[in-house]
């Protein structure tokens, strides 16, 4: 069975609007970096007390989604799901794209740009999370190029043992991105669990954004996509939700209870902005609603549902990374355990970080610019099948087919279909 | 998998393998190796028992020498040395105490262990210093030290009060390096300087591996304290009154 | 797939042909640039700038002439690698370089601009442009200096 490949046609006038949106974004990305490169990095809202901020969130962020994605793409080379060889491409290209994406984030941050392209590799520091992630996220490009070139090729044995590969190497990827975080002495970053929820709220939100940008794409281009793919999609991501779930709520549990980290953590979860993030954002409704939604027998089975589960998972996700790098931050360290600092030239209490005009710019400039580079590749690679339909399906989807079928048809006709 | 996947992937694994170790062989030691330093391992000991709460000298003293940038902002202003007021969380205690803060020059940095391009590093004297030339800006030593003790510079610096020394461009992070290029001409660090000429005294700095230096004694006489000792950073600013 | 009429040969051909082009036009574009620009630009049989030397000359001072019109850069970095890195500092220092080349202006400047070169250092090393000028407050605030 050989699938077939068509690109987009992208001569519409739509496609030319998005495009020409998609540069001016860019084109204010690249002014925002360029004046905080000529005047200083104050002109973000980055201090002395918060040193990371927007771009490193959004840098961690599309790195997890590129794990997803790569997950995805590695359900036909690695689980020998058949019916999902259609996503095999769109989706290697996707986490390419995001990492590159990250990348560029993080390039855009430095002080000292000029110095960030050769001085990392010459005088590399190998005990520094700094220093071993850009060579993974390096050579993760590089593994991703040659994978999506085998899946060109159509190189069939070549293309599931580098599946495997590459989504082993992703793993080290996000293991790494984590242990940034995890690898340092600050109360709120220093938990051995923030790696593997890191790895685990990038699988949520990259399937949670591989099901978006499919049923959109599927959609707009008006190519039949099958039900019951999107159906499978989502259970998958309903169990990584539920396995994100449980690290967060391990994590902190336990930084809540130890009485050392009990006064940081309480700020985190229960104080300010970010509990509402969590609570609200991340645990409310990027995690417990759309589990609710994935998991229920009518919902999880309509696609409509599984793209509003999808959406929030990923804004849900978002939140998780802001939550991962700025209350570690503003909340100072402990210097003198039994003593409070009451007076100093700096801030020395809880701090907050307000995002300024120029980081919004470079944000939405990354990210404008790999959707110009996912835009142009849709009209100029063989990226997107003509049709992706179920082959081979299992009892259980064939069911879960001939009842939507049975409802619509019952709705049509005005009839309950509230027993089906 | 047919023998030319085999190649093909085992060849991409060949090259990329050698790749990453050249790139582990080429990291150069983190610490100097040890030519002309000498064998002197540089501490400080504070005593607050001398230091008055409303005395600045020290600070004054390093921002001259040093060319730290002040914005008057708290945001974005350097503070090689600051000093902050402490009180008592729990209990009936009214009395705040002053304490100067600054890098302590651990000697296991963390500071040291992430920086990217070691261009934070510790000499083989035991200064921890960043290599202006060489710094990136990643930030990510201001997010490793666990004392708050490390800045970046957001914006440049705009007085030039040492001409002796240099100033910094915006984008780079920095930290006191106890005036190593007073001490590599055998001269005391700024901040010892003026509160000696104050005749304070609060301060001192010597080589805390010379059993007879004034250093040594101090630490083996009065009862001293190092912030954080727990975290195994193993500062070398010890503080006696805390 | 191969005929250059499908998508991928399309691809192709449009990376064959403009990668060359831009591979080959990008540097030439650079350089044009630079000659458009550059002021005093030097070329094969220019005479050297005019570089104001010290009224009194200590030829080999630091190196001789040769070897300091062609490598100080590398100089000035060993020297730094040793002060920073080692704490050893010597006799050569950008303040001692200062007492007899006082005026950036008429000595450095007048090379590096001919070259196009614009060094970092004086942005935080203080080598005033001209030996009148001596306040700090005439310090350039950042970035590289002239």
């Amino acid at each position: 069975m050989d699938i077939a490949y068509q690109p987009i046609e992208g001569r519409s006038r739509g496609y030319y609007l998005l495009l020409a949106i998609l540069l001016t974004l860019v084109a204010g990305g690249v002014y925002a970096t360029f004046t905080m490169i000529a005047h200083g990095l104050h002109l973000s809202g980055m201090t002395n007390r918060v040193p990371w901020g927007l771009q490193i969130v959004m840098a961690i962020f599309y790195i997890g989604l590129s794990a997803g994605s790569l997950v995805v793409s590695g359900l036909y080379g690695i689980f020998g799901k058949a019916e999902y060889r259609p996503f095999a491409r769109i989706a290697a290209f996707l986490a390419m794209l995001f990492l590159i994406a990250g990348l560029l984030s993080i390039v855009t941050d430095q002080g000292r740009i000029d110095r960030v392209f050769v001085k990392p590799f010459a005088h590399f520091n190998a005990t520094s999370m700094f220093s071993i992630n850009p060579a993974l996220y390096m050579g993760h490009v590089m593994i991703c190029i040659f994978y999506l070139w085998a899946l060109f090729k159509k190189k069939g044995r070549l293309t599931k043992p580098t599946s495997v590969i590459v989504v082993l190497w992703a793993l080290g990827v996000h293991t790494g991105t984590g242990a940034i975080f995890a690898f340092t002495p600050r109360e709120l970053y220093n938990t051995a669990l923030l790696p593997p929820s890191f790895v685990a709220a990038a699988l949520s939100s990259g399937a949670a954004l591989m099901i978006l940008v499919l049923v959109s794409l599927f959609k707009i281009t008006r190519r039949h996509l099958d039900i019951a793919l999107v159906i499978w999609l989502g259970r998958l991501l309903a169990v990584f939700i539920v396995v994100a779930m449980y690290v967060i709520l391990i994590e902190n549990a336990h930084r809540f209870y130890l009485i050392e980290s009990r006064e940081a953590t309480s700020y985190y979860l229960f104080s300010g902005y970010h509990a509402v993030l969590f609570w609200g954002g991340l645990i409310g409704l990027g995690s417990v609603v759309p589990a609710l939604l994935l998991f229920h027998r009518r919902r999880g089975s309509s696609v409509r549902w599984i793209v509003f589960a999808s959406v929030l998972v990923v804004v849900g996700v978002l939140c998780e990374r802001y939550l991962i790098v700025l209350p570690g931050l503003e909340h100072p360290p402990d210097l003198f355990p039994g003593w409070e600092i009451v007076g100093s030239v700096l801030d020395e209490g809880i701090v907050t970080y307000t995002v300024s005009v120029y980081e919004i710019l470079q944000a939405l400039g990354v990210m404008s610019f790999i959707g110009f580079i996912f835009v142009l590749g849709l009209k100029y690679l063989p990226l997107l099948p003509v049709e992706a339909r179920a082959h081979g399906q299992s009892q259980m989807l064939k069911g879960m087919i001939a009842r939507a079928v049975a409802r619509r048809a019952a709705r049509a006709q005005g009839v309950s279909a509230t027993r089906l | 998998m047919d023998r030319r996947a085999f190649l093909k992937t085992g060849g991409l694994f060949l090259v990329g393998t050698p790749c990453l170790g050249g790139l582990l062989v080429m990291s150069a030691p983190r610490t100097a190796a040890a030519s002309g330093a000498g064998t002197r391992r540089w501490g400080m000991v504070i005593d607050l028992r001398r230091c008055p709460a409303d005395c600045t000298a020290c600070l004054d003293a390093c921002r001259r020498e040093n060319n730290v940038a002040l914005h008057d902002d708290p945001r974005w202003d350097v503070h090689w040395i600051r000093k902050v007021t402490i009180a008592r969380k729990h209990g009936k205690e009214e009395r705040t105490r002053t304490v100067p803060l600054l890098c302590n020059h651990c000697d296991n940095p963390p500071c040291a262990q992430v920086c990217p391009v070691q261009a934070t590093y510790k000499r083989a004297d035991g200064i921890v210093i960043v290599d202006q030339h060489r710094c990136i800006g990643c930030r990510y030593c201001l997010i490793a030290c666990p004392y708050n003790a490390r800045f970046f510079n957001y914006k440049g610096g705009e007085t030039w009060t040492n001409t002796g020394y240099p100033k910094r461009s915006h984008g780079v992070a920095e930290s006191c390096h106890l005036c190593a290029h007073r001490l590599d001409e055998g001269r005391p660090p700024a901040c010892v300087e003026a509160c000696r000429a104050r005749g304070t005294g609060a301060l001192c700095v010597g080589d805390l591996d010379d059993p007879d230096s004034e250093i040594a004694r101090l630490i083996a006489d009065n009862s001293v304290k190092r912030l954080r000792d727990d975290l195994g950073t193993e500062p070398k600013v010890y503080y006696i009154g805390l | 797939m191969s005929d250059g009429t499908g998508t991928i040969g399309r691809l192709r051909t449009f990376v064959l042909v403009a990668l060359p082009i831009v591979l080959i036009l990008a540097p030439l574009g650079l350089s044009l640039y630079d000659h458009v620009f550059a002021r005093d630009a030097l070329e094969d049989g220019d005479a050297a700038p005019f570089l104001e030397f010290p009224a009194e000359r200590d030829e080999g001072c630091v190196r001789d002439s040769a070897y300091m019109r062609f490598h100080h850069w590398e100089l000035l970095r060993e020297v730094r690698d040793q002060a920073m890195r080692h704490g050893v500092r010597g006799e050569i220092s950008l303040d001692r370089c200062r007492t007899c080349h006082a005026s950036r202006e008429r000595f450095c400047n007048r090379c590096h601009e001919a070259v196009s070169l614009e060094p970092d250092c004086f942005g935080c090393h203080y080598y005033p442009a001209s030996p009148t000028a001596l306040t700090s407050d005439t310090a350039p605030a950042h970035g590289p200096g002239r």
